[in-house]
């Protein structure tokens, strides 16, 4: 028997006793009526008296049972504990999963509130410090909350009220779920005692109690002594249809072309027919129906696969846009039943032309649709410092018979020279070089025909081994893609001057395309698409600015940049569409999305394979070591309240 | 005034021709009424002697008649502040109920003396005797309050001290006397004088509708009891009165009293017609 709250039942037991009595005492306050005689009333009383048995019992006996009810009250307010388990006190790291999968609704409400009810019931169960006790046997407790990252939302401590509310704390996110730093913390806390742990030592291990769905990534990865983890399995059901990738970009050859790629799997046992809708902007474009094949069972070797099918849908989209794509009939998790993708505008190039003169290139360049073409001097193009690329970056530098001292980060496209440093030699130089072979499928390459092309003088290329080839001499590489360095540089060997290609319809194609190519390279949509808890960075705001993000649900967050410039907003812990608004800037949009098949599969695994040793479910929810007595108490004082009423009545009953 | 006058017609249909007032005495007098003969001796009065008894049997004789006395009512009346509790009023009631015997007694030439007592006898009207008393009697009756404590045997002291004759006595109360009825009434008692007992209660003394912790205030003497209502106390209550009740009635009947218990709710015409006559107060 333990007491929660002794000093508050003494308290009330100390102001309530004697009010009681003292109530009870008092004289009562009788009316006064007029009778003729007061002769017949004495004798009766007289009678009562005499004849009543246990008249004076009678009477204290209200007092007795109101002593008891209101005894039992302060009994119950004292907050007596039966405590089941016996022995010292023991610590423990509660581990909460808050992964993507714990959204999932197969247990209503859903796997993390029942996670935290079960916490809650654990925490209750937990032997508090007691006044009364000699002996400090209290436990101790933890909290971590994990995703990908673990989350410390209380230290060790006895106090339960401070680990309820550090367990009403813990919300929901859409993050993957990694064990691994949730249980180095663990451990890192548990080697130093908290800071109300008073005198004792940190002897023995902390257990870890995991609340988890088993779906976790890097099990392999976690070493566990026996008995140190305990794992509480939540959920109940497998059945989940999700979005596992989606990709919506522009068509090479046509920007306004947007190809929408879905990938949808299906955990369930059974075949789902499904409506995809697909939508720019929150208008619907398309709507289509597709059938998910069912799961395909494992043997003992191999885990069961999901059911995949993919969908992909083709639309005109001009300027800029977030395509979403989901899957109508709400299921058991959410947060794949939907995904989003930013849409950039069509990109409009900036070009640096690097020549010494070259009439034909530029005017070649300049029926691209481009945004600007700079010519410029290659000792210009030497002269500029790297940091003026930056604050001006140029889409694709063109590099005329110029091998720059120094390369930033760009999207070349190189004429007759290679530039150092990208692990391409030029061991020598060609004459009167045809191609022999192109790849004619290639984007740069798409309906240029280089048959008739002939080249009087031509460097021979010694590539990397990661290069490619699309266009091929006898001897030599003609032209050649390599990506060193995070740029991009399309080789061509040969001085365009040197050669009959300016005449050739195919010289002012493969001009258009390679540009397109190059663009697309660089612009790609991709940090426009970020994963769950991957934070958002806004470069180059503006001093004095500040960034609103708004919320999936609405909600607005104020983001004060850094001094130099950069804005980070960390908190993309759900899926969902991110607007952001930079100061006298157009609104950008961030899509977050979970396409993550191990969250998505949300069946609840029956044990953990940890690097060391296999961890099975505890066989049932977490069971009351502590039975609370004061709904008892507090029944028993209702009983006795309504006894001594109903003898009250009776006794004054006419 | 309307209800005494009501009282009166209803009386007079009844009483019509009864014979009230002249009744026989026990006692040989004077009168028209023959009784007996008895022999002549020396000194009595030769007027009474029957002559024609003589003449037959040539002996005198006295002849015996019954002497006519007029009967003597006293109307006894409780006028305590005891009386005035109740709704309705004893003292109604009982003073209702005093100028219905007065009437019918002064109605039948009958010598009517009202003695109104509380502690002592308070207001007396003696020696009335025919119809032209009326008026005064229902002003005493009606305009006497109740009032002061109950002091029976003071009362009846002073009326037995002042009885003269024979006749009947009535005395009209709660009888709820702290100090006892018992030698007051046997004062009452005596040979030459009948006596009726009427204990008029009130409706809230014989169930009383009482609920609650009380403090019962004694009107006459201020005297306080606590009681909490219930159910018990109510029942000991109510065997206490039957008790009282029945104590009175066999005090009374032991001692050739007649005893009546009136309820003040009880209409005053049906009494004195019905119940009194049974009783063979009236007749």
């Amino acid at each position: 028997m333990q007491w929660l709250t002794p000093f508050v039942g003494l308290l009330a037991a100390a102001v309530a006793v004697p009010l009681l009595l003292l109530l009870y005492f008092l004289k009562l306050k009788r009316r006064e009526a007029v009778v003729s005689s007061t002769l017949l009333w004495k004798r009766a009383v007289q009678d009562l008296q005499v004849n009543a048995p246990f008249q004076r019992l009678r009477r204290n006996l209200l007092l007795l049972l109101q002593l008891l009810a209101l005894t039992a009250m302060l009994v119950a307010l004292a907050g007596p504990v039966l405590s089941l388990d016996r022995g010292p006190g023991q610590r423990y790291v509660v581990l909460i999963d808050r992964s993507a999968s714990m959204n999932a609704t197969d247990v209503t409400p859903s796997r993390l509130a029942e996670a935290k009810k079960q916490a809650k019931v654990f925490v209750e169960s937990l032997r508090s410090s007691s006044a009364m006790a000699l002996a400090d046997r209290a436990d101790h407790a933890m909290v971590i909350a994990f995703d990908r990252h673990a989350r410390v939302m209380c230290n060790f401590t006895s106090d339960k009220r401070q680990l309820m509310v550090a367990i009403d704390a813990i919300e929901a996110g859409d993050g993957t779920s990694q064990l691994s730093e949730a249980v180095t913390v663990a451990r890192a806390f548990a080697q130093s005692p908290g800071p109300d742990s008073g005198p004792r030592s940190d002897e023995g291990l902390a257990r870890m109690v995991l609340f988890s769905d088993g779906r976790i990534d890097d099990l392999g990865a976690i070493a566990v002594a026996s008995d140190e983890l305990v794992y509480h399995r939540i959920g109940e059901s497998a059945d989940n249809i999700a979005i596992t990738a989606m990709k919506a970009r522009r068509s090479y050859e046509q920007p306004q072309q947007v190809e929408v790629f879905v990938s949808l799997a299906n955990y369930g046992t059974q075949s789902a027919a499904r409506d995809v809708q697909l939508g720019i902007d929150g208008d619907v474009r398309a709507v289509r129906s597709v059938t998910i094949p069912p799961r395909q069972e494992g043997d003992e070797t191999q885990e069961w696969t999901p059911g995949k099918v993919a969908v992909s849908f083709s639309l005109t989209h001009e300027g800029q846009g977030v395509v979403e794509v989901r899957q109508l009939e709400p299921d058991a998790l959410a947060c794949d039943d939907a995904a989003w993708s930013v849409l950039d505008p069509p990109p409009k190039l900036s070009v640096l032309l690097v020549t010494e003169g070259n009439p034909v290139l530029e005017s070649s360049l300049r029926a691209c649709p481009i945004a600007r073409l700079d010519p410029c001097a290659p000792a210009a193009f030497d002269a500029m410092e790297p940091s003026a690329f930056s604050l001006s970056p140029y889409d694709v530098i063109v590099l005329d018979r110029h091998a720059p001292l120094h390369l930033p980060r760009s999207c070349y496209l190189a004429f007759g020279a290679v530039p150092a440093g990208i692990d391409v030699n030029s061991p020598g130089e060609l004459e009167n070089q045809v191609i022999v072979d192109w790849r004619s499928r290639h984007p740069v390459l798409q309906y240029a025909n280089l048959t008739n092309l002939f080249v009087a003088q031509t460097r021979a290329l010694q590539l990397p081994r990661d290069a490619e080839v699309l266009a091929e001499f006898g001897e030599s590489p003609a032209i050649a893609l390599v990506r060193r360095h995070g740029s991009t540089f399309l080789l061509v060997g040969f001085d365009v001057l040197a050669s009959n290609w300016p005449f050739e319809p195919s010289f002012v194609l493969f001009c258009y395309n390679a540009l397109s190519y190059l663009a697309a390279q660089q612009g790609g949509g991709g940090p426009h698409e970020l994963a769950v808890a991957e934070p958002i960075v806004i470069d180059d705001v503006a001093a004095g600015g500040e960034v609103a993000v708004t919320l999936p649900d609405a909600s607005t967050v104020q983001v004060a940049p850094d001094p130099g410039g950069t804005a980070r907003f960390p908190g993309t812990y759900r899926v969902g569409l991110y607007a952001v608004d930079v100061p006298e800037e157009p609104r950008r949009f961030y899509a977050v999305n979970l396409a993550d098949e191990n969250e998505s599969r949300i069946e609840p695994g029956d044990e953990m394979t940890f690097e060391t040793m296999t961890v099975s479910a505890q066989p049932q929810g977490v069971q009351r070591a502590n039975v609370p007595l004061w709904p008892a108490l507090v029944l028993t004082a209702l009983v006795l309240a309504c006894v001594e009423w109903l003898i009250y009545n009776k006794k004054a009953r006419i | 005034m309307a209800r005494l006058d009501s009282l009166d017609v209803l009386s007079r249909k009844i009483l019509q021709g009864k014979m009230q007032g002249e009744r026989r005495s026990k006692k040989r007098g004077q009168s028209v009424e023959f009784a007996d003969h008895r022999p002549y001796v020396a000194g009595d009065d030769l007027r009474f002697v029957d002559w024609s008894v003589y003449g037959r049997l040539d002996q005198l004789f006295l002849k015996l008649f019954l002497a006519e006395q007029d009967l003597t009512v006293h109307l006894l009346t409780d006028v305590s502040m005891s009386m005035s509790v109740g709704d309705p009023s004893k003292a109604q009631f009982v003073k209702r109920l005093s100028a219905a015997l007065g009437y019918v007694s002064l109605v039948n030439n009958n010598r009517v003396t009202i003695s109104l007592f509380a502690d002592g006898v308070r207001v007396r009207l003696a020696n009335m005797r025919g119809r032209a008393y009326l008026p005064q009697m229902a002003e005493m009756l009606l305009t006497a309050d109740c009032g002061g404590f109950s002091d029976f045997e003071k009362a009846c002291r002073d009326v037995e001290s002042r009885r003269i004759g024979s006749g009947i006595t009535v005395v009209l109360s709660d009888f709820l006397f702290k100090q006892g009825y018992e030698a007051a009434l046997r004062r009452l008692i005596g040979a030459r004088y009948d006596l009726y007992v009427i204990q008029v209660l009130s409706p809230q003394e014989i169930e009383p509708k009482l609920v609650g912790d009380l403090k019962l205030l004694d009107i006459e003497d201020a005297d306080v009891a606590e009681i909490t209502v219930s159910s018990a106390l109510l029942k000991y209550y109510r065997r206490n009165l039957a008790a009282y009740c029945a104590e009175l009635n066999e005090f009374c009947t032991r001692r050739g009293a007649v005893y009546v218990r009136a309820n003040s709710t009880d209409s005053v015409e049906s009494l004195v017609l019905n119940y009194l006559r049974r009783v063979r107060l009236l007749a």
